[in-house]
């Protein structure tokens, strides 16, 4: 498995890889590792909207209709750019193309800040009616005892989707410092295609809860 | 491969014998230890960690059976009684168990084995350390505020109403489950990516496939306990009401969650101790192993079947009764595979040299004892038997004879047989024969009563007792004070070994084959100072030790490189 | 560096992708809106989302042309996500009686 050319002594390759090639396989695959753990992790929820979707079907159409199908299609294509756009950043880097490298982590972050803030103003028009999650919902407008519980799980699922969004943004700003650094280039560019790889994550989970939560009509 | 050998200069690397220059005195200061990347000294730092926290259970274990003397109070009331029982299950099972064998025994060999420099991301291995003592500080601060009465599984509704500390807790276990998921990713990858030249799926030392199944285990269960007590908390700050009946939530739902993690957790803990047995029994019977690969890959079938038989803990929850005849049904498949590694032990011991150390003591004492926990197991699979048995002595008694006598006892052949490669010191063999034969007559006379209670329907968690059981608890009380005399032996001859001048270990002392014993005792910082090449299986021995030694020179990088990175990583 | 060879995706199948997945998204809401009969509104949905996943898994995470290892990493989460749901549906679907309140 471990081939043995010897040292390239490239800056990059820590002391206990033979060389940059087994380092980087290392990290994708350790990345892919994370997002299974990530999947099961959201998977939890998914478990949890299963159970009671098939228990209650009233409740989840009755619940849906209160929320905005037209924002969560925006937000939808919003992720689906970013996920282009951090794509082709990936892509500048393996072509050494310093300048789009940064182009495109900027346009990723700002189109991640633009899906948060259209998710802050869903939840504060929902805050605004009394729909907040579990003990604390009054809302009166939906004619079944379970709403709070549909709510709770609408919650819980998108707020920690939004966190990863958060992180997500996070990360991406210390590669954008990173990168005007001169650090990444067609050589050595592991942390952004690790990264793509966890923001395609994000996305791939919002091109699920998107027609579960949104779209039950 | 023999065309390839000669172009790349493979030859025999001597074992420098009690090296003057090695891992333990490569650096010094505290710092050196706190901020190391070395995976024998986190491995060693998690060892120390494992073993404070196996005392604190161990301490409040022997308070629990003391409670038990009398049917009524003896010198705790029933609250205190209570969080007592619950710490001793979260502490054994979270902050001792969980860890011990892979992130101690295996972070240490893992890498050796494979004839690597070190796990595959070093840094995630030293945060996984950290995550874990910063999980232990929450679990600590929950202790400091009264603790938690809930017992280890944190059960929905009564978790979301007691008034004890429960926030804290969990927050900790969700921590530490961080710690438990790194280093299981970094096991996965350094298996996959930083195996030695010519070392083939099948010559991983069985340690390693065991360590590679639990790794699985732990990285696809652990995040849905951390999904299952983010909820959990949420339920008791913000009322989510997802297990909260009265807003439309299932409690037993909860359960499903909490089993979907911890029963492959079980396996988390019992699968490398599969691994330490099959490396002790292996060299101490001068023995190739016995169908090596149905070893190996029934480890990963118990790693599968793991996950389809958690409902078998809630057969008396309210769940369907379908589901109930399933799981009991899917749960004596885990016996196949257990069965098979048993038969495959004991056919590998058949005919072989068997050299009675102290290692090989400990695998024979897991042979009987976990074979115990294993056949209860069944029994208690089987639906109609359940139904009397739930959540009685017999439940305590089943996962303690395979979660202590399983484990524990693995554990102990692990640190045995590897006590001299650690630590580069042998310990006095005449106690270590003396403490494991009291550690067994402790074991029995402590949980074999718990048995006959539990069939005679003494339920579990109970402050008092009627006085019918008195005579069994106090024997078991009596056990536990065996239990804890054994441990003290072992503690005392262990620390003796690591300050006395004159019992320097070999590099080989069992004259096994794995890769490990190819480096000196203690190894060197990088583990080897050449590559090593793999030709044989690890337990061909039949095969001269010379051709175990092979490699190439060089370590696939300069020295200049390798001080250069090691400045940068000193800084980071 | 003649290692480097890690596969550059073509700017035409990046592009075709994320168009690919406005259109999917685009059909995904027109389908909530006809009044496809339960429960095949729900099965198209679903669909489309694993048809949208697999474009992005495929394609955006260059699992087409990365390591076998990492697709079956993929695979194996969703495979044991498959198991959660599903043994825990066996009970769920099948009680006699739900633990709520209202019922």
């Amino acid at each position: 498995m471990a081939n043995t050319n010897t040292a390239h002594g490239e800056s990059h390759v820590q002391h206990h890889f033979v060389d940059s090639e087994q380092q980087f396989d290392s990290s994708k695959l350790g990345m892919w590792i994370f997002l299974v753990t990530e999947v099961l992790f959201f998977g939890g929820l998914f478990v949890a909207y299963i159970v009671y979707r098939a228990w209650n079907p009233e409740l989840f159409y009755m619940s849906a209709k209160e929320l905005s199908t037209m924002m969560g299609a925006i937000n939808t294509i919003v992720l689906i750019g970013s996920s282009l756009t951090i794509a082709l950043a990936v892509r500048a880097a393996q072509l050494n193309q310093q300048a789009n490298i940064s182009k495109y982590l900027l346009v990723t972050i700002f189109l991640a800040c633009v899906f948060l803030v259209i998710k802050y103003f869903e939840y504060t028009s929902k805050f605004a009616v009394g729909i907040l999650p579990g003990e604390l919902y009054t809302y009166e407008g939906i004619d079944h005892p379970g709403a709070a519980i549909f709510f709770s799980i609408y919650y819980m699922m998108t707020g920690l989707h939004g966190i990863h969004v958060i992180i997500g943004i996070g990360i991406m700003v210390w590669l954008l410092v990173k990168t005007r650094q001169g650090a990444y280039n067609s050589s050595y560019f592991t942390p952004i295609e690790i990264t793509a790889l966890y923001w395609h994550l994000v996305d791939l989970i919002w091109i699920f809860l998107f027609p579960l939560l949104y779209l039950i009509e | 491969m023999a065309a390839t050998a000669k172009d790349l200069n493979i030859r025999e690397f001597p074992v420098e014998e009690n090296p003057k220059h090695h891992y333990l005195n490569a650096e010094t200061g505290l710092k050196s230890w706190l901020f190391t990347v070395d995976h024998k000294r986190i491995g060693l730092m998690y060892l120390a960690s494992i073993i404070l926290f196996f005392f604190v259970g161990g301490v409040l274990a022997l308070a629990l059976r003391l409670e038990l003397w009398e049917p009524a109070r003896t010198f705790m009331d029933a609250d205190t009684y209570n969080r007592v029982f619950t710490l001793h299950g979260a502490v054994m099972v979270f902050l001792f168990i969980i860890p011990s064998i892979p992130a101690a025994l295996g972070n240490f060999f893992l890498p050796m084995m494979l004839g690597a420099k070190d796990v595959a991301f070093p840094k995630l291995n030293l945060l996984s350390f950290w995550i874990y003592s910063f999980g232990a500080l929450f679990t600590l601060y929950s202790i400091a505020h009264g603790g938690v009465d809930t017992g280890w599984t944190f059960y929905t509704p009564y978790s979301t109403s007691t008034g004890t500390a429960v926030i804290s807790m969990t927050l900790g276990v969700f921590i530490m489950g961080f710690s438990s998921i790194l280093t299981g990713i970094n096991f996965i990858v350094t298996v996959h990516k930083m195996r030695a030249p010519g070392q083939t799926w099948g010559k991983l030392p069985l340690f390693i496939w065991s360590l590679y199944a639990t790794a699985i285990i732990q990285v696809l269960a652990t995040p849905v306990l951390a999904i299952t007590l983010l909820l959990l908390i949420m339920e008791r700050t913000l009322g989510v009401g997802i297990f909260d009946p009265a807003l439309g939530g299932d409690p037993v739902l909860y359960q499903h969650f909490f089993w979907f993690y911890s029963h492959p957790a079980v396996y988390i803990m019992i699968v490398p101790a599969f691994g330490i047995i099959s490396e002790v029994i292996s060299t101490f019977s001068k023995k190739t192993i016995f169908g090596y690969w149905l070893i190996a890959l029934s480890s990963l079938a118990i790693a599968f079947i793991g996950f389809l038989v958690w409902g078998h803990h809630m057969f008396v929850s309210g769940q369907s009764e379908l589901a109930t005849v399933i799981f009991s049904f899917l749960t004596f498949f885990v016996g196949i595979p257990t069965g098979i590694k048993i038969l495959n032990w004991v056919a590998t011991m058949y005919k072989g040299s068997i050299d009675m150390k102290t290692p090989m003591i400990y695998a024979l004492m897991f042979l009987f004892l976990f074979s115990i926990g294993g056949f209860t197991g069944i029994m208690l699979g089987a639906l109609s038997v359940n139904v009397h048995l739930h959540d009685t002595y017999y439940v305590v008694a089943h996962f303690h004879y395979v979660m202590m006598g399983g484990t524990v006892f693995a554990f102990l052949a692990g640190i045995h047989y590897w006590w001299p490669k650690m630590t580069g010191k042998m310990y006095n063999e005449f106690w270590a024969k003396v403490a494991s034969v009291v550690l067994f007559i402790g074991f029995n006379v402590t949980f074999l009563p718990q048995f006959i209670m539990g069939s005679q329907g003494m339920p579990r968690r109970y402050y008092s007792y009627i006085e019918q059981f008195q005579t069994l608890h106090q024997t078991s009380t009596v056990g536990s004070w065996v239990l804890g005399v054994g441990f003290i032996i072992v503690g005392i001859y262990l620390t003796i070994s690591l300050f006395s001048k004159a019992n320097k270990a070999s590099s080989n002392p069992w004259g096994a084959r794995a890769l490990e014993w190819m480096s000196s005792s203690p190894p060197a910082h990088h583990n080897f100072n050449y590559t090593p090449v793999v030709l044989h299986n690890p337990y061909d021995f039949h095969k001269p030790i010379s051709e175990f030694r092979l490699g190439i020179d060089g370590s696939g990088h300069g020295e200049e490189t390798e001080s250069k990175v090691e400045l940068s990583s000193d800084k980071a | 560096m003649s290692e480097h060879n890690h596969h550059v995706i073509d700017l035409k199948y990046l592009l075709g992708a994320a168009g690919a997945l406005v259109v999917l998204t685009v059909i995904t809401v027109a389908a909530a809106y006809m009044d496809i009969p339960r429960p095949f509104d729900l099965i198209t949905a679903l669909t489309l989302a694993f048809g949208k996943a697999t474009i992005v898994a495929a394609v955006f995470m260059g699992l087409i042309w990365d390591k076998k290892i990492n697709t079956m990493a993929l695979l194996f989460s969703i495979l044991f996500f498959f198991i959660m749901i599903g043994i825990t549906l066996l009970d769920t679907l099948f009680r006699d009686r739900p633990f709520w309140v209202w019922n």
